[in-house]
């Protein structure tokens, strides 16, 4: 059976599997896709590696799918049966020409953790190894050896391919409405490319850790060079407790308050200050440690932002946090949201709305409630969202949940004021400039203090 | 970057002190401004921005005073943040060479069990 087929198969056994539960078409709309929502979700796990990221992406989209397939697609599970050891070590032959034994010390058999791109295997070092930033590496330190699993890559180019074949056909019946499909897929090709890539991963570890050198708080798995290639990322194996365990964290005496914070600042510094980010951060990348720290694990997904992009998302942040309507729909429309002038209205009246209702029951500030709902009121009015754009406020609320999951009263809004206020005094002039408006006895004094 | 900006206004503030009444209100519209009072738009913008700047005056005119009493470390004991980029970006290369040494290696290895 070709593999068209058994897609197609695939998922028209899982829809109709769920027809009982929506009664046939009769339930009610939001019963009816919960029910399809479920059914996709399953049959997108059946169907591997490609479909297991093509509902990642689906999770982060909001803005094109309905809450019922979003909410289900963040609940799919990504941890597939493990694939033996030999198969697993025929990658790394094809790779370094050698045995795991022979570059590892200790390579444990048995993966610590199996999703369907990669897994990872525990092992140790064999000569020390001094990294790109960072402390020398000891001979014997414990490792995360990240191995893509065999044809992979084919696998999911191939199933791309056929998907694509199926959404230019969606597109030519009209099944498509609210969203483009082939222009998904596009975006979707490029991400998983750069995922299959585990060097572009381990660069961006490197680069991570420099960023945050002056912060003690935040932890990064060194990268081994000598051991890592295009399907095998060699990294130090951090320890610690998931997100899921944080009770035995606090029992421990871990500041999980004082964490929430600082790992919320630390994204709006990526943000903000240096324009690239983690944008993967599920709570399975993070871990609490016992020295009081935040490791963060899988710098997968990277978001970029150019200087000029940086200062717009920071325009806009300002707005939510002084809650300004105006200034939101200025800047989003420089970051590409384009309001058509007779939607303008509409639209600044939603905002208005979104902006005074994130408050929380308990006073603090609810960032996802504002950034999904606003997503969808430019959805609800056919203005087209910028993948950039959509993947910041995912990224900002998904950062906003681990926060909570770590400490459940943090208020992010409040996080980023300091932030976004000096980034933006800092673009409202540089001294120079500012020094020539002053007057001339001032300069002088100036001059004696900062000098 | 941003923090000489933020030193650039403390610095102002601490000349003007007692001239600026209305910047002294907004700082103190600024502090109280929690999640509530936050709500005047671009209004709202300056007075936190007034009040974070008065936050740095006070920690400039703290340092300016540990200075003057001889207290203080030399500033250039600090880091230098371009000296940290070039360390940076030699340390990458040494990566990426690491990296192709043992692609090398393994080029060879491939070689050599060849028959
Ligand atoms: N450096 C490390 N130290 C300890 N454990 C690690 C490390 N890297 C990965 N792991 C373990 O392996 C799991 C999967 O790793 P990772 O998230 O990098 O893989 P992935 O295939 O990109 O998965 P996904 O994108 O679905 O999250 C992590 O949740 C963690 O349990």
């Amino acid at each position: 059976m070709s593999r068209q087929s058994r897609i197609a198969l695939t998922l028209a056994k899982r829809w109709l599997a769920t027809l009982p539960a929506a009664r046939f078409g009769l339930a009610s709309g939001p019963r009816r896709r919960a029910a399809f929502a479920r059914g996709t979700r399953r049959a997108f796990e059946e169907l591997g590696p490609a479909f297991v990221k093509l509902g990642q992406l689906i999770s982060v989209r909001p803005d094109e799918f309905s809450d019922e397939l979003v909410a289900e697609m963040r609940s799919m599970q990504d941890a597939v049966p493990p694939l033996p050891y030999e198969r697993i070590a025929e990658v790394v032959r094809a790779e370094f020409g050698r045995d795991p034994d022979e570059l590892w010390d200790a390579f444990e058999r048995e993966p610590v953790a199996s999703a369907s791109v990669a897994q990872v295997h525990r092992a140790r070092l064999r000569e020390a190894y001094r990294p790109v930033w960072g402390a020398e590496l000891a001979a014997g330190t414990d490792l995360a050896v990240k191995i893509v699993r065999p044809k992979a890559a084919e696998a999911i180019r191939a199933d791309v391919g056929v998907a694509r074949r199926l959404a230019e056909r969606a597109v030519r019946w009209g099944l498509a409405r609210r969203f483009d499909p082939v222009g998904l897929l596009d975006e979707f090709e490029a991400s998983v490319d750069r995922e299959l890539d585990l060097r572009q991963e381990g660069r961006f570890a490197d680069r991570f850790a420099f960023d945050f050198r002056d912060d003690a708080r935040i932890e990064v798995p060194r990268i081994v060079w000598p051991r890592s290639a295009r399907r095998v990322l060699t990294m130090e194996y951090m320890t610690g407790w998931r997100l899921t365990e944080i009770d035995a964290a606090a029992a421990e005496g871990v500041d999980c308050y004082g964490l929430a914070v600082h790992g919320a600042t630390a994204f709006m510094r990526q943000v903000f200050v240096y324009g690239r980010y983690h944008a993967d951060l599920h709570p399975a990348n993070l871990f609490v440690t016992p020295r009081n720290t935040i490791a963060y694990l899988d710098f997968g997904i990277v978001g970029y932002l150019t200087p000029e992009e940086r200062m717009n998302i920071t325009q806009v942040m300002a707005a939510l946090v002084y809650r300004d309507a105006d200034r939101a729909l200025r800047y989003s429309a420089k970051l590409g949201v384009d309001v058509p002038a007779e939607k303008v209205d509409v639209i600044r009246a939603g905002l208005g709305a979104l902006l005074d209702g994130t408050e929380r029951p308990d006073g603090t500030r609810d960032f996802r409630h504002f950034g999904l709902g606003f997503l969808r009121l430019l959805g609800e009015h056919g203005i087209a969202i910028p993948s950039g754009y959509g993947l910041l406020i995912k990224s900002l609320a998904t950062v906003e949940g681990v926060a909570r999951a770590l400490y459940p009263q943090i208020d992010i809004v409040a996080t980023a004021q300091p932030f976004t206020t000096r980034v933006l005094a800092q673009a409202m002039g540089d001294p120079a400039r500012l020094a020539e408006r002053l007057p001339a006895a001032v300069r002088a004094a100036l001059r004696e203090l900062v000098v | 970057m941003t923090d000489d900006v933020m030193r650039f206004f403390a610095a102002w503030m601490l000349t003007h002190e007692t001239a600026d009444e209305g910047l002294k209100a907004a700082v103190e519209r600024g502090e109280a401004g929690g999640a509530e009072g936050m709500s005047g738009g671009p209004d709202a913008f300056v007075d936190g921005l007034a009040a974070m700047v008065a936050e740095e005056k006070e920690r400039l005119k703290a340092e300016l005073e540990a200075r003057a009493r001889g207290e203080l470390p030399p500033p250039d004991e600090k880091r230098d943040p371009v000296l940290d980029e070039i360390r940076f970006e030699v340390g990458e290369l040494r990566g990426r060479l690491d990296n192709l040494e043992s692609m090398l290696e393994s080029i060879l290895a491939r070689l050599e069990a060849r028959p």
